[in-house]
This record gives C-alpha cells, structure tokens and sequence, in this order.
C-alpha cells in the first residue's frame, strides 16, 4: 500500500518526536515564577483574573507589596503569604486560623474576627479602586462566568 | 445538439500524475509549520513538547488500532501525523501530556477509525477531539487560566474571551495588526493570522484545499460579524476582530477544508463555507461558548450529506 521509505520515515517520526516530546515534558515544563504574573480566581461567582505584575511593577500601577499583603508589616521576603493563608475561616475545634497560631500565641491574639476571602479580596481591590479612582468595581467588571 | 467535446475519456491504461496522500498530508503540515513555529517561539519548550507528543502518540495510536482491528499499517500516508499536529495546533503551550494522548486517542480512534478509516469518516476528526475535550474538561481551553504562568510581551487576554464576558470596547483593545502576528494569546498554533494565510495561501495554490471553502468560511464570518456589529456596535466585536482571533483562520485553512467531510461540488462548498462562519459568529455572540469554530465545524460536517445533493443536472435525457 505505501513504499517502504514512507512507512520508514512514519515510525522515524514518531519515535523522535515521542524522545523529543516526553524530553520537554519531563526537562522543560513551565516553572511557577516566584512573584505571579497573572492569577485566576476560580469562584462561584464567576472566575476572575487578576493581573499581578501590571499591580506590582514599576512600569505598571506600581502597588507596593505590603499594600495588599498587609500583616505582619516587616518588608522580607517571607512575610508576603497568599491572601487565602490568614483568610480562611478557623477549623470548626480552634478560634483563630492555624496561620496565627504558627506565629502567635492564642492569648496573644486580640482581634479574632479576620475576615473570609472574598470579603478580604472585594474590600481590598474595590477600596483601593475607588481610592484611586481607577479600576473595576461592579462585579461584572471583574468576574466572568 | 450534442456536444462531441464533453466527458472524453480516453482509453486505459491510465498514467498516474505521482500525487500520493502521503505528499498530500506531509505538505500540508508543511503549510502549518509557519504558524506552529510562531507558537514555539512565544511559548517555548512547553510547546515544543505539546506538539511533538501529539504527533507521535497520533502515530502511535493508528498503529494501535492497525494491530488490533488486524488492518494493514496505514501509518505511512501521514495522515496520523497530520491530525497529530492540528490538533497541538488548537491545544494551549501548558496542555497536560495526558490531555494530549486523550486527545489523538479521540481523534485517532474515535474520529476517524471507528467510521472506517481514511475518508470515511463523517465528522472532522480534530474538530470531533477538541469538542469533545472541550466539553469534558472545560478549564483545558480556557487559554487565560491556563497561560497565567506565561510573562507575555503582549496583553495576556484571550481576546474572543475579553470580547465575549466585555463586548466591543474590550475587543478594540486588541490591535489587528498584533493579532495578524501573533500578539494573542491562544493555541500553539492558532494565534499567527499572517502564519495561517500564508499556509493556506500555499495550500490553495497547490490545489491541496479547496479556496471556494476556505474563502467563504471567511466571508461569512466578516459579513455576520460585520451585521451584528452595525447592529449594536458597543456590545459585538466588528468582522476584522472576529476574522483574525481565535480559531477562525485556522478552522477556515485547515479544519473546514478537510476531504472527506467536506462537499465536492462548487455551490454546496460555498453554502457550506458560509454556514460555517455564520454559525461560528452566533456561537460567539449569542451562544454560551467562547469560541464557536470548532462546533460551528461539527454542524456543517453534519448537514455535508445534505449539500451534496445540490449537484449539477446529468447530461442528457432519458427518453
């Protein structure tokens, strides 16, 4: 049915481009960068995409990082945790977020009432938005179904 | 009168031109190799692996079945390879290998063997694969979550995405220029509109596609796009948009055109082109997915029998 040559040049195709495709895969994936570039929220009320580097660079909206990772103040490296780290309602037997107590004692920790995600989020970006006067703040603005 | 000069038929025996499906199949991947290597130097690596696993393992699984279903080895017509390649094509650079090797398996076994091989079958086999992926697992192509990782020199916004959830003033953001080279995020290959014309163009001239498909695929994208947005031009996107992102390009050169699930005759394949960009821009602006070319494919591969029957009168009477 098809001369030898071209079955030949089949199999030598499939077998380099199969070396060639798992070397990628397994050698050259994407790395996570350390700072985001972009981050998708995926919600109920629709998926929104937040635009992390144009919000931090220099060249962008310049947005300092304590801004938004805002607790504990000191500017190193380790203090920017995600938002969802401190965010996030305690377990059903604690009072405070495991997060707090990795750094806090429970006696040591006054305002219990953090509030969740979302309301952190919306408070954040809306709040900063109006502020500046710039920027989404109906929802349909942002989330996206 | 009749005319002596219609439907000579010489006698046999008969001399062969040399065109093979083999050359076919290689030249058109040929022709697809402009916008994949766009796709690999805005993606990289990750890109380069989706591309090659997706042909190989295209390859692979027609071997597969070949074995099984005890056939002869077609896997020297590139056929296989070339499905394996469209299909990367439409996959973002991040596609897990997993999805890849669902893909050409769909595509493969479920598009094309199972309705008997090579010209058999009804439906375009990577259109058939994508939706069903697509449907599947949605997240794959949603191409903004899946390049969040990508630090892009161009606004990193899956334009068809922006226009449909912000309307028209999202998509004129998007220069047409930057579309035409490549400045959109999308699939591997599908993101180079200059890379994609210059293949079809090849294709056409070669006579390995037919243009009357290719064209009025086109044509009735622009002039839908076009109506819907003089209709209300803040909410629908304008026909220069609609014609240069997402999948449009590359569903009118490679996707549409396809043999066997396309018509044969002049006026069927204009319907059928045309229909085919209708639908697209529907599925666009008023359905629920983002981007309508691959189901928009699927329904014109369905009513093709139908349009084959508008052929020409046969010559002569019967008395």
């Amino acid at each position: 049915m098809f001369s030898k040559k071209e079955l030949k040049l089949a199999y030598a195709l499939a077998i380099c481009l199969l070396v060639v495709g798992v070397v990628s895969y397994a050698a050259f994936p994407l790395k996570t960068p350390e700072e985001p570039n972009r981050i998708m929220y995926t919600v109920t009320a629709g998926r929104v995409l937040f635009d992390h580097k144009t919000h931090s660079s220099e060249t962008g909206f310049g947005v300092a990082c304590l801004d938004c990772h805002h607790h504990p103040a000191e500017s190193d490296e380790e203090t920017k945790r995600a938002c969802a780290d401190c965010h996030t309602p305690p377990a059903a037997d604690q009072k405070v977020n495991q997060t707090c107590l990795d750094c806090h004692e429970l006696d040591e920790i006054e305002d219990t009432e953090v509030p969740n995600t979302g309301d952190a989020y919306h408070g954040q970006c809306i709040g900063c938005h109006k502020d500046f006067g710039a920027g989404p703040v109906e929802c349909s603005q942002c989330h996206v179904m | 009168m009749f005319e002596q000069k219609k439907l000579v038929v010489s006698h046999p025996p008969f001399w062969h031109n040399g065109n093979r499906l083999t050359q076919r199949s290689y030249h058109i991947m040929l022709a697809a190799l402009p916008a994949v290597l766009v796709g690999f130097k805005t993606y990289g690596m990750p890109a380069v692996g989706v591309v090659c696993l997706s042909i190989a393992s295209a390859i692979l699984w027609e071997l597969g079945f070949n074995k099984v279903a005890k056939q002869p080895v077609t896997i020297g017509d590139g056929s296989a390879a070339l499905t394996g390649l469209l299909l990367a094509m439409l996959f973002p650079a991040t596609m897990p290998w997993w999805a890849v090797i669902t893909g050409t398996f769909l595509a493969i076994v479920i598009g094309k063997h199972i309705f008997g091989g090579i010209g058999s079958n009804a439906f375009n086999p990577v259109a058939l694969a994508v939706a069903i992926l697509m449907v599947s697992w949605k997240h794959l192509f949603d191409f903004d979550g899946m390049l969040v990782n990508y630090d892009l020199q161009f606004t990193a916004l899956y334009p068809i995405a922006a226009a449909k959830h912000f309307g028209a003033q999202a998509a004129a953001s998007f220069n047409l220029w930057d579309l035409a080279i490549g400045w959109q995020t999308g699939g591997i290959g599908t993101a180079c509109g200059l890379g994609l014309l210059l293949g079809g163009l090849y294709l056409m001239l070669r006579g390995f596609i037919r243009w009357e498909i290719c064209l009025s695929f086109m044509a009735g994208i622009y002039i839908s796009a076009l109506l819907f947005h003089l209709v209300d031009p803040m909410r629908f996107a304008g026909p220069g948009f609609h014609l240069l992102a997402g999948y449009t390009l590359f569903g009118a050169i490679f996707l549409a055109t396809e043999d066997s699930s396309s018509p044969v005759n002049f006026i069927p394949m204009l319907i059928y082109g045309a229909a085919g960009g209708l639908m697209t821009v529907l599925i666009r602006n008023i359905g629920n997915y983002v981007d309508g070319v691959i189901l928009a494919i699927l329904v014109i591969n369905l009513v093709q029998p139908l349009l084959d029957k508008i052929r020409p009168q046969a010559i002569g009477k019967v008395v």
